[in-house]
C-alpha cells in the first residue's frame, strides 16, 4: 500500500519544515517500517532512533499528529485506509536533537532523581525471599514501563514547571514505595522527597499520562498511590501538613499534603469544600495572610465565595456514610492494590 | 582523552553485569553503548532465565549440566557448562535482592515454568517479559554503583599497543567526532548478529559489531556457524513468540490441524529442543503442510486466564503484528534466526586471547551452548559469565594496570576513515547491499543447508563485501548521523557473514543447529570440535580446537 507522511524535519533541533514523503509499504506496515522506507528509498538525512520494532525497548516515542506514539506499535493501514495523511514530529517537554530525535537527558535527570532502585538493608544475604505474590500486584503495572517517554512529551504540568519530576519518574518511584522488599525506614524518606516541590501534588490530574502510555503503566495512578501512600504513613507531622500552620514566613514548606487534608476535613464534616479555609490551611495563617490584597481582588471581581455562607451539605449523613465505604474500601485494599496481572500471576 | 581502568562496550545485561562487578571490584569502570542501555536487545527477552532452584521439582545443577550438554550437541565446553549450572542459583537471588520482580508460585517463592530440552520446571519467569524485567532491574543497579554510561557512541574499533588492546575508538553518534577510550582492560559484550538474516527476531541492533571489532583485531571467532533457528517468530517482522508459550501446553499444528512434532520427538513433542522443532516446521512447509509459509501455533485451548496472566505479552505482540487474537484463533509462526551460538572465543572468566581483551554474552562464545542453544539458558549465561567477566577484568586492572593510552594517530585514522565514508560517490545506498545479504543467508544458509546452497551463498557474501566497501551516505552531518551508522553496521553484518558461512561449508556434518541435507549425521569422529575463524588480510582463515569434555560422553541425541 501506498503511504503519505508529513515528517517535521529539524536538521539542527532549532528551525524547522515539514516535508511530504510518499512511500509504498507492506500492508502489515507500523509506522516506523513507514519511516524506514522514507529514510531508505527517499531521504538518507532523516534521523529518528529505532531498535526493537517489538514495543519493548522504549526507542521511537514521537508524536503522530501532535500526540505520543511509539512509531513500531501504530499500524499504518487503518490511517491509508481512511485516507489520512498523518504529521509526525519529535516527543514534547523535550529538547530536540535533530528531527524526530530528543535529548532524553532531562528526561534521564528526573528518573535518577527519585533513586530508581530497590533499597533493602535489611535482606543483605544471598537467600531465598518468600514473597506473596498478593504483594508484587503493587508494583505489575510500573515494573511494566518501558521509559519511552511518551507520558512525559504529554505532561500539561511540565509543560509550565519543568522541573516538575513528571509521570515517568512518579511511576518509577512507585514500582519502590510499593515494593514490600523496600526498607521502611527508606520508604519514608522516598515519600518525605516525593513530597518537596516538584513533587506529586503539582500534578494536574489531566490523565494525559495514562491515555499515551503505550504500555497500560497508568503513571496517574502511579501517582495517586503515592498520594495515599503520603496520608498512610502520617501526613500530619512528618510531611507538612500541620507544621506550615507555623511555618515563618518566607520559608519553603510544601503545601500539597495540607491542601489534599483541607478537602479530607472539609468535605467529612460539612458535606462541602469550605474555599475560605483552603489557603490559610494549606499555606498556614501568616502566609495567607499576605495573599489578603490578592483576595481582595478576587473579590471584587466575584471570584469569593461568601465567608458567611454556611458550608454544610443539606443531607450530611449520606457524605457520612461515603465517607465510611471509602474509608472500608481502603482498609480492604490496603497494601493489595488492584492492578494489572501481568506480573502477579500463581500457578494453580 | 578519556581513560578507564575497565571500559565495557553494550550495555545490555552481560555488559551491565559486568561493569558492576568490575566496579564492585573497585575499578574505576565506564560502558560505551551505541543505544542507551534499557534500548539492548536483552530486553527483548520473553520466556525466563534458568537455574536448577527446584521449586517445581526437584532439579540440581548436574541435571541442568546435562540437560545444556546434550543440547549443545556435545560441542558446549563441559566445564564451562557446569559453572553456569552451578553459580546460577546464587545469581538469580543475588537478581531477586537486586529488586528483580519474578512471578511467585502460591507460596510466594520464585515460580519455574517448562521448557525446551529440559529434565524439570527450570525456567524462572517474570511472565513473559523476562527480559524487560532484568534489563530495567540492572539498569537501577548501574546507577546506584553510578557507573557512567557513554550513550550513543559507536565502538569503531579496538586500540591496540604492543600485543595489547588498550581501548576502544568511538564514534559519538549525537554530536559527531571520535574518542579514543582508554582502558587497562576492554570487555565486549555487544550481543549477536541476527540482522545479517531476513527472517530474524533481533532487533535492528543486532549488527555483531563487536565481534567483527574482535575479528579484525585478530581474535579468533569460535563456532560461527551454528546461528540458532527460533521456531515461532511472526512472518510479518520476525518478531518472537516465547517459547513459554509451549512451556504453558501450547500446540504446534500444520495445514491439516495434525500435532506434526509427533513424528519429529514423540516424547517431548512441543518441548523438543529448538532446532528439533525449526527442522520439523521447515519440513511441513517445504512439503506443502504449511499455511502461508508457517505453521500454527495453538494457544486456544489454554483458555483466556491463562493467556491473561501468563502470556500477555505474546498475546499482544501477536495482536499488533500478526492480527491474530491467540485467545480465539492459533498464530502463524515459522523459524527465524534468532542467537548466535558463535562469538569471540573466551575462557570461562571471559578471557579473550588478547591480554587486555574479554567478552561476554552472547558477542562471546565460552562455550556454554555449543551447537544448539536451550531456551533459558542465554539470559543465565549474560548475567553469570557477565559477572566473571567484570570480577577479573576489574581485579586484573587493580593488579596491573599501567596506564597505557590509546595513541592519537589511532583516533585521527578513524576519523580518516569515516571521513572518507562522507566522500564516496556513485556506490549502492546501506539498504540494497544489506537487503540482498539478508535474503541470501535467509535462502542458503538457513534450517537447511548443503554444499550447494553454501557455496552460492559464500559467493554472494564474497561480492556483498566488495560492494559494501562502497556503499554511499545521504548524510554527511556530524550531528545524529544514522545513515552513517547503517554503513558501519553492514560492514559488521558482511564480516560476519563471510565467517558464518565459511565456517558451515567447511563443516561436512549435521549438529545441532547447523543442519548438511549433504551431511545429515552428527560425525564426532572428524567434527567434534571447535571452529576458529581468524582475520587474514580480509578473509577468513579456519582452524579448530578440542571440545573439553569432563563427564559426559557423547550419546545419541533425541528428545
Amino acid at each position: 500500500m501506498e503511504v503519505t507522511l508529513k515528517i517535521r524535519r529539524s536538521p539542527d533541533g532549532a528551525s524547522h519544515t515539514t516535508e511530504t514523503y510518499t512511500v509504498e509499504v507492506p500492508e502489515t506496515a507500523t509506522l516506523l517500517d513507514a519511516l524506514d522506507a522514507v529514510k531508505d528509498k527517499r531521504d538518507g538525512t532523516l534521523a529518528y532512533r529505532k531498535s526493537c520494532r517489538m514495543a519493548v525497548c522504549g526507542s521511537c516515542g514521537m508524536r503522530m499528529d501532535g500526540g505520543a506514539v511509539l512509531a513500531c506499535k501504530t499500524a499504518m493501514k487503518p490511517l491509508v485506509e481512511a485516507g489520512h495523511v498523518p504529521t509526525i514530529s519529535p516527543m514534547g517537554n523535550l529538547p530536540v536533537i535533530k528531527d524526530l530525535v530528543v535529548d532524553m537527558e532531562p528526561f534521564w535527570a528526573k528518573i535518577r532523581a527519585v533513586k530508581p532502585f530497590l533499597q533493602t538493608e535489611a535482606h543483605p544475604a544471598k537467600e531465598h525471599l518468600v514473597e506473596a505474590q498478593v504483594q508484587q500486584a503493587n508494583i505489575g503495572k510500573e515494573a511494566l514501563c518501558i521509559m519511552c517517554g511518551c507520558c512525559v512529551s504529554e505532561c500539561n504540568s511540565m509543560e509550565s514547571d519543568p522541573d516538575f519530576l513528571g509521570p515517568a519518574a512518579l511511576a518509577k518511584a512507585q514500582r519502590f514505595v510499593g515494593d514490600q522488599r523496600e526498607d521502611d525506614v527508606a520508604r519514608r524518606s522516598r515519600l518525605k522527597d516525593l513530597n518537596g516541590a516538584h513533587g506529586i501534588w503539582d500534578c494536574t490530574r489531566c490523565y494525559f499520562c495514562n491515555q499515551r502510555c503505550p504500555k497500560g503503566v497508568d503513571p496517574r495512578d502511579a501517582i495517586a498511590k503515592l498520594g495515599a501512600q503520603t496520608f498512610r504513613f502520617g501526613s500530619g507531622s512528618e510531611f507538612g501538613a500541620k507544621t506550615n500552620m507555623f511555618a515563618p514566613v518566607g520559608t519553603v514548606v510544601e503545601p500539597g499534603v495540607a491542601h489534599a487534608q483541607v478537602f479530607v476535613d472539609s468535605t467529612r464534616r460539612g458535606g462541602f469544600l469550605d474555599e475560605t479555609q483552603l489557603v490559610p490551611k494549606t499555606i498556614g495563617p501568616l502566609a495567607a495572610a499576605l495573599d489578603v490584597p490578592f483576595a481582595l481582588r478576587l473579590a471584587r471581581a466575584g471570584k469569593v465565595p461568601n465567608p458567611l455562607h454556611k458550608h454544610k451539605a443539606k443531607n450530611n449523613d449520606e457524605v457520612k456514610r461515603l465517607w465510611k465505604l471509602l474509608e472500608a474500601q481502603a482498609r480492604e485494599q490496603q497494601g493489595l492494590g488492584t492492578n494489572h496481572p501481568s506480573l502477579i500471576d500463581s500457578h494453580d | 582523552m578519556l581513560r578507564h581502568d575497565v571500559v565495557v562496550v553494550g550495555a545490555g545485561l552481560a555488559g551491565m553485569r559486568a561493569a558492576i562487578e568490575a566496579k564492585r571490584a573497585g575499578a574505576d569502570v565506564a560502558i560505551i553503548s551505541k543505544l542507551h542501555p534499557t534500548r539492548s536487545h536483552s530486553g527483548s527477552a520473553e520466556g525466563g532465565i534458568n537455574a536448577a532452584l527446584g521449586n517445581a521439582s526437584e532439579d540440581s545443577p548436574e541435571i541442568h549440566t546435562f540437560d545444556t550438554v546434550k543440547g549443545s550437541d556435545y560441542l558446549g565446553d563441559q566445564d564451562a557448562i557446569e559453572i553456569m549450572c552451578t553459580e546460577a542459583p546464587g545469581d538469580i537471588y543475588e537478581l531477586e535482592h537486586m529488586g528483580a520482580v519474578f512471578s511467585r508460585f502460591a507460596d510466594g517463592r520464585i515460580a519455574q515454568r517448562p521448557f525446551g530440552a529440559a529434565g524439570s520446571p527450570r525456567t524462572v519467569y517474570s511472565a513473559d517479559i523476562t527480559g524487560h524485567v532484568l534489563i530495567h532491574v540492572l539498569y537501577e543497579q548501574l546507577l546506584k554503583y553510578e557507573v557512567p554510561v557513554y550513550e550513543e557512541f559507536f565502538a569503531l574499533d579496538l586500540a591496540l599497543d604492543g600485543g595489547r588492546c588498550v581501548g576502544v575508538l568511538a564514534w559519538d553518534i549525537v554530536s559527531g567526532g571520535v574518542h579514543g577510550i582508554s582502558a587497562h582492560n576492554t570487555i565486549l559484550a555487544t550481543g549477536g548478529v541476527g540482522r545479517m538474516y531476513y527472517g530474524t527476531t533481533n532487533a535492528y541492533a543486532c549488527t555483531g559489531d563487536g565481534m567483527s571489532m574482535a575479528w579484525r583485531a585478530g581474535v579468533p571467532l569460535k563456532d560461527m556457524e551454528f546461528m540458532q533457528f527460533h521456531p515461532t517468530t511472526l512472518k510479518s517482522n520476525g518478531v518472537l513468540i516465547t517459547e513459554g508459550c509451549r512451556g504453558e501446553g501450547a500446540y504446534l499444528r500444520n495445514s491439516n490441524g495434525d500435532r506434526f512434532m509427533a513424528i519429529a520427538a514423540p516424547n517431548a513433542m512441543e518441548l523438543a529442543s529448538r532446532d528439533v522443532v525449526s527442522r520439523a516446521e521447515t519440513k511441513e512447509i517445504e512439503e506443502g503442510r504449511g499455511v502461508d509459509g508457517c505453521v500454527l501455533l495453538d494457544l486456544t485451548h489454554l483458555g483466556a486466564k491463562k493467556i491473561l496472566t501468563r502470556l500477555p505479552g505474546s498475546r499482544e505482540l501477536a495482536m499488533d503484528y500478526a492480527g491474530v487474537d491467540p485467545i480465539l484463533e492459533p498464530i502463524p509462526v515459522r523459524p527465524g534466526a534468532h542467537y548466535h551460538m558463535g562469538g569471540v572465543d573466551t575462557d570461562s572468566d571471559g578471557q579473550t586471547l588478547l591480554p587486555g581483551l574479554y567478552a561476554a554474552g552472547e558477542c562471546a562464545c565460552v562455550s556454554v551452548h555449543g551447537a544448539n542453544r536451550l531456551g533459558g539458558n542465554s539470559l543465565m549465561e549474560t548475567i553469570t559469565f557477565g559477572r566473571r567477566s567484570g570480577a577479573h577484568a576489574g581485579a586484573e586492572a587493580l593488579a596491573n594496570r599501567n596506564g597505557a593510552l590509546v595513541a592519537a594517530s589511532a583516533v585521527r585514522d578513524a576519523d580518516s576513515r569515516i571521513r572518507a565514508i562522507f566522500g564516496r560517490a556513485g556506490g549502492q545506498r546501506p539498504w540494497q547491499v544489506r537487503e540482498e545479504l539478508a535474503t541470501s543467508m535467509y535462502d542458503d544458509a538457513g534450517v537447511f543447508r548443503n554444499q550447494e546452497r553454501l557455496e552460492r551463498c559464500l559467493t554472494a557474501v564474497g561480492d556483498l563485501r566488495e560492494r559494501g566497501r562502497d556503499v554511499v551516505v545521504d548524510d554527511t552531518g556530524d550531528r545524529f548521523n544514522t545513515d552513517l551508522v547503517s554503513v558501519l553496521e553492514l560492514e559488521s553484518m558482511l564480516e560476519m557473514a563471510d565467517c558464518l558461512v565459511t565456517g558451515a561449508l567447511a563443516r561436512q556434518e549435521s549438529r545441532g543447529a547447523h543442519t548438511r541435507l549433504d551431511h545429515p549425521e552428527r560425525d564426532d569422529e572428524r567434527w567434534m570440535k571447535h571452529t576458529l575463524a581468524w582475520y587474514d588480510g580480509g578473509k577468513v582463515r579456519l582452524d579448530y580446537k578440542p571440545v573439553t569434555v569432563t563427564r559426559f560422553e557423547p550419546m545419541v541425541r533425541s528428545y
